[in-house]
């Protein structure tokens, strides 16, 4: 029980989370045992940051594991977690490729991440397989360990919980009561400023604005971004009648859809950067582009960026 | 005179009664939605479900629909609202189609007319009329040999990913001709029915080439000692990497100084590049070309792999194949804008493939028609027109062709 509320404590106070592993302080019985009550511990927390923080640094932990581990076993582990993966060790080129692993199976831990390298289109990809480093698998199998666990603690279940257990659990709560904040969304500065439009909205909304055909992942894109800008849906609309193929009431209810104001709850966010390109509606990419992911994160910079010079003219 | 969509409904409805059993049913029919547009009303009514094979046929023997569409999703119920449905799944599908892909043709037998002051005009249909500024406009597409050839050659590209790459066998891979200008390729099996359009957007991006970064792909410096050396990918080698080296190969072997200029590379660079173009093509059998133009180093190449990577990626429709609640066409059924059917066939006949022969379905007696105007088109093993404001007596198929594309009427 002890170490179950240790390996939560663990988790919630380092930095970047993880939970240590040392042998000689727990015997192994300890540790396996450990586990599924902490997992029982941060269901009965029913805090969602809690237990996001919790897997990733159990997965963070088993990755460190992983790697002291020789491919055979990391294979082993993998083929629990349902994998289609061998062991090739083979040099092609200057790489060492110590896995083929299914690309499915690949896809469906690597879309986490973010960096080209991590792109399938960037992979050594044959017959089925993705070609991997034993890091690479670690990696990968990390990201299977925290959406494993994650997808154990159900936050909804009513689980049924000892008093002996719910000491643990108000204990851990003050323990973290700092932590678990939520932090704030950025502010949206109010006031729709067209001079810090991204060059894939500025096309749009061009388009838009003189008549143009724009495809209809383009209009999505154009009004998610608007709405989520703050400007108001009628103005959204307004902005639509140009179009030679205008309907009133069906644009209207498009609109409101994606601003969640009729029927679903849903509120759209739009595209990122990456969808973008996919279908073709980034255009090029300036200076800024390069350092954002969001058209939205591109938005909020120029705006302030821009801000920042208003006031610097006013001051001289 | 009769009425145009009376005419064709009638040559479609003779099909159906004769063919049905050239209806391809898909798989699992009670999961699947179905739509269909009907000639009348020209609107499409979605949402309809069929429990057995039989009840989908006597739909549409019928209804006689003008368009039939089905979902690549699975639903529990297919019948219920979108929100309702409950998803369990979609084939993995691609969509090839010249009027995404530029091509030589420049769709020159393409015409519009601006709805607002009639103005015609050839090729692209553009954004606003040049007279009157108006933005909506008839057009007629026709699939010519040039852009389906081009779709074919896009599709081969599609079909040899799916299967060097991504494993796929020839079984598992569905191909048809759309009916109209493109290919649709399908897969159905087991492990891909439950990706989500986040994996569905990687496997385009893969396809596209989209975001891909030749220094990933085997292009770097390699430091020996004092010395440092450029080493590259393969023509041998596997998946993007060789893909790259081929194109690259093939860039090479017709580069322009034009082409090179474009790419942002100097004169000199250029001069060299073009004066050793032998060297460099032998040079593939052993190391590669990247040690061999000097003053050619990392940023050039790279430049050079990224620019022939893009006629290596295959161009399908991205937003298709992302989008998990699409309705298709079905195989078996009459395109109504052509006329023609969609059709299917194994992989192994991709090359060989005639789409304008063996997508000739519709029976029956010449018909007299005028031609208000079309371009020459071939349909089996004969060519028709070009036609411009006369009467042709022309076979059923070649007739129904310019009565969907609108472009003729049929005299009795
Ligand atoms: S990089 Fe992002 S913000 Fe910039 S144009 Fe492309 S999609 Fe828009
Ligand atoms: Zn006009
Ligand atoms: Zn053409």
């Amino acid at each position: 029980m002890d170490r179950a509320e240790r390996r939560i404590v663990e988790a919630l106070t380092s930095n970047p989370p993880e939970v240590s592993y040392n042998p000689y302080a727990y015997n192994e019985d300890i540790e396996l045992l450990s586990f599924p009550v902490a997992i029982v511990l941060v269901a009965a927390l029913a805090n969602d940051y809690i237990k996001r923080r919790y897997a990733l640094a159990e997965a963070r932990r088993a990755y460190s594991l992983f790697k002291l581990e020789n491919e055979e076993k990391i294979a082993e582990i993998a083929g629990k977690f349902g994998w289609k993966i061998r062991v090739i060790n083979r040099q092609i080129g200057f790489i060492r490729f110590s896995f083929a692993l299914h690309f499915i199976d690949y896809l469906k831990n690597a879309i986490a991440f973010h960096e080209k390298e991590w792109k399938l289109v960037n992979r050594m990809v044959h017959n089925g397989e993705v070609y991997l480093s034993k890091h690479d698998v670690a990696r990968l199998l990390q990201e299977e360990v925290r959406r494993y666990i994650e997808s154990k603690i159900d936050l909804s279940a009513e689980v049924k919980i000892p008093e002996e257990i719910l000491k643990y659990v108000e204990k851990i709560r003050q323990i973290c009561s700092e932590k678990i904040k939520e932090t704030p969304l950025e502010p949206i500065p109010s006031g729709v400023v067209n001079d810090a439009f991204p060059p894939c909205i500025r096309e749009l909304y061009e388009a838009i604005k003189s008549g143009r055909h724009v495809s209809h992942i383009g209009r999505f894109t154009l009004t998610a971004f608007l709405l989520n800008i703050g400007m108001d849906a009628e103005s959204v609309i307004n902005l639509f009648r140009s179009l030679a193929d205008f309907n009133e009431r069906i644009t209207r209810y498009q609109i409101e859809h994606i601003a969640g104001e009729r029927g679903s709850r849903t509120k759209y966010t739009s595209p990122k950067c990456d969808t973008l390109r996919t279908h073709g509606l980034c255009v090029g990419s300036d200076e800024l582009c390069r350092r954002v992911k969001h058209p939205l994160t591109y938005y909020l910079r120029r705006t302030r960026a821009l801000e920042k010079r208003e006031k610097a003219r006013v001051e001289e | 005179m009769i009425d145009n969509l009376v005419f064709i409904r009638n040559a479609f409805s003779r099909y159906y009664s004769e063919n049905i059993d050239r209806v391809e049913i898909p798989k699992s029919i009670e999961n699947r939605e179905f739509g269909f547009t009907l000639f009348k009303e020209g609107v499409m009514v979605r949402h309809k479900g069929f429990m057995k094979p039989e009840d989908l046929k006597d739909f549409i023997k019928k209804n006689i629909p003008s368009n039939v569409f089905y979902s690549a999703a699975y639903y529990s119920v297919p019948e219920a609202k979108m929100d309702e449905k409950g998803w369990l799944g979609s084939d993995l599908f691609f969509d090839i189609d010249a009027d995404h892909i530029p091509t030589k043709c420049n769709k020159k037998h393409d015409v519009w007319t601006c709805r607002g002051c009639g103005l015609k005009g050839r090729g692209m249909t553009p954004d606003k009329c040049p007279t009157c500024g108006g933005e909506s406009f008839d057009d007629k597409t026709w699939p010519c040999e040039i852009c389906l050839e081009t779709a074919r050659s896009e599709t081969i590209k599609l079909i040899d990913m799916l299967m060097n790459d991504f494993g796929f066998s020839p079984e598992e891979i569905k191909c048809s001709f759309s009916g109209h200008r493109g290919y649709h390729v399908q897969i159905e099996s087991e492990g891909i029915l439950d990706l989500d359009s986040d994996i569905r957007k990687e496997i385009v991006d893969y396809i596209t080439g989209t975001g891909i970064d030749a220094l990933l792909h085997g292009l770097e410096e390699v430091r020996d000692g004092k010395t440092r050396f450029l080493v590259g990918p393969s023509l041998d080698d596997f998946g993007w990497r060789g893909r790259i080296a081929k194109g690259t190969y093939e860039f090479l072997l017709a580069a322009t100084e034009n082409d090179l200029r474009n790419l942002g590379l100097k004169r000199k660079i250029i001069e060299k590049i073009l004066s050793s173009r032998d060297e460099i093509l032998e040079s593939w059998k052993t190391s590669g070309p990247w040690n061999l133009v000097e003053g050619l180093g990392l940023d050039g190449w790279q430049k050079i792999l990224q620019h022939s990577a893009t006629f290596q990626s295959a161009k399908i429709d991205t937003v298709v194949t992302v989008d998990i609640h699409r309705l298709i066409r079905l195989p078996g059924t009459l395109h109504g804008k052509t006329g023609l059917l969609k059709v299917s066939f194994p992989v192994s006949r991709i090359e060989d493939f005639d789409p304008l022969k063996e997508a000739l379905a519709l029976k029956g007696e010449e018909v007299k028609v005028y031609v208000d105007e079309a371009p020459a088109f071939r349909l089996g093993d004969e060519i028709f027109g070009p036609f411009e404001k006369q009467s042709v007596t022309l076979p059923l198929p070649a007739a129904v062709f310019l009565l969907c594309k609108n472009a003729a009427k049929v005299i009795d």
